[in-house]
């Protein structure tokens, strides 16, 4: 899931927010001026999410889907460089058009990138506020993140980020 | 790094005074007199978050001005920044498209005649 962009970050900053709840945690949040019941419908139909999900210029091919506890969802991320990434989600609960929890990984047997996905959509008058919550099973998967796709760029940049986001830590 | 080294800097991070000094030390180094004017310490409650701090590698002090200026060390806050923005730019441009795009699905639903949802041009599905 490498973003593989090079825009300098923050570029495409809209109203939304990123906190460091705890060393294993990153959440994200956003608000979208749609129902509920549409932006739940984005998430979980496959026609929709070729249409949105990944970072600008990838594209995607969905091997199988099942929005269902249990069920599976398989799929390939083409990145602009042409480089492939195989992911695969599990759904562990789903409540429309309220809640998802899901397991990410890559393809590889032994993926250390896994983590835990919690989505709550909640309605904000017309609106819908989406927090999405990551959790990393543990300090060393988390680091094996690091080690695999650090060396990120723009020192200055990144520390008044880090900083905002701190603020916002537990 | 080690895993150990992350979890340090994390929980060092995870108090409030010394969140703010780092944000101090950001604009550039200042003693302990000018670090503690902010707060309600006293300098040797400073001196405290100072030590751990620094045992943290998150700061370093003059060994040799009079006044032991502190200064901040931003690589142990590069390796957490290396972590949340793999996934934060993912997902700002994630959301920046799902944005575009429950626009143009709600402009085509308000159209008298709402055209045919378009397939994807690639991939096959079976649900």
């Amino acid at each position: 899931m490498d973003t593989g962009n090079a825009e300098p970050a923050g570029a495409s900053l809209r109203a939304g927010t990123t906190t460091l709840p705890s060393e294993r945690e990153i959440v994200f949040t956003r608000v979208f001026d749609a129902p509920r019941a549409l932006v739940f419908e984005a998430w979980t139909d496959p026609r929709h999410l070729v249409h949105w999900w990944g970072p600008r210029g990838f594209t995607l091919t969905i091997h199988e889907i099942a929005v269902q506890p249990g069920g599976m969802w398989r799929f390939l991320m083409h990145g602009p460089d042409g480089v492939d990434y195989p992911n695969v989600i599990v759904f562990d609960e789903v409540v429309p058009p309220e809640r998802l929890i899901y397991s990410h990984s890559g393809e590889a047997e032994h993926d250390s990138a896994r983590f835990q996905v919690t989505v709550t959509f909640a309605e904000q008058g017309h609106r819908t506020a989406v927090t999405m919550r990551m959790l990393f099973p543990s300090a060393a998967e988390r680091d094996h993140v690091v080690k695999q796709y650090g060396a990120i760029e723009g020192g200055n940049q990144t520390l008044d980020r880090l900083t905002e986001y701190l603020g916002a830590m537990a | 790094m080690t895993s150990d080294h992350l979890s340090t800097t994390f929980a060092t991070l995870a108090d409030p005074t010394r969140r703010a000094i780092l944000a101090r030390l950001a604009a550039g180094e200042a003693t302990v007199k000018e670090l503690a004017k902010p707060f309600d310490l006293s300098p040797p409650a400073i001196s405290k978050h100072l030590k751990v701090l620094e045992r943290a590698g998150l700061i370093t002090r003059s060994r040799t001005a009079q006044w032991r200026p502190c200064r901040l060390k931003p690589e142990p806050l590069k390796e957490v920044a290396d972590w949340v923005e793999r996934y934060r730019r993912f997902w700002e441009e994630s959301f920046d498209r799902l944005d575009d795009y429950l626009r143009e699905l709600q402009a085509q639903a308000t159209q008298p005649k709402r055209p045919k949802h378009k397939e994807p041009a690639n991939g096959h599905r079976k649900r």
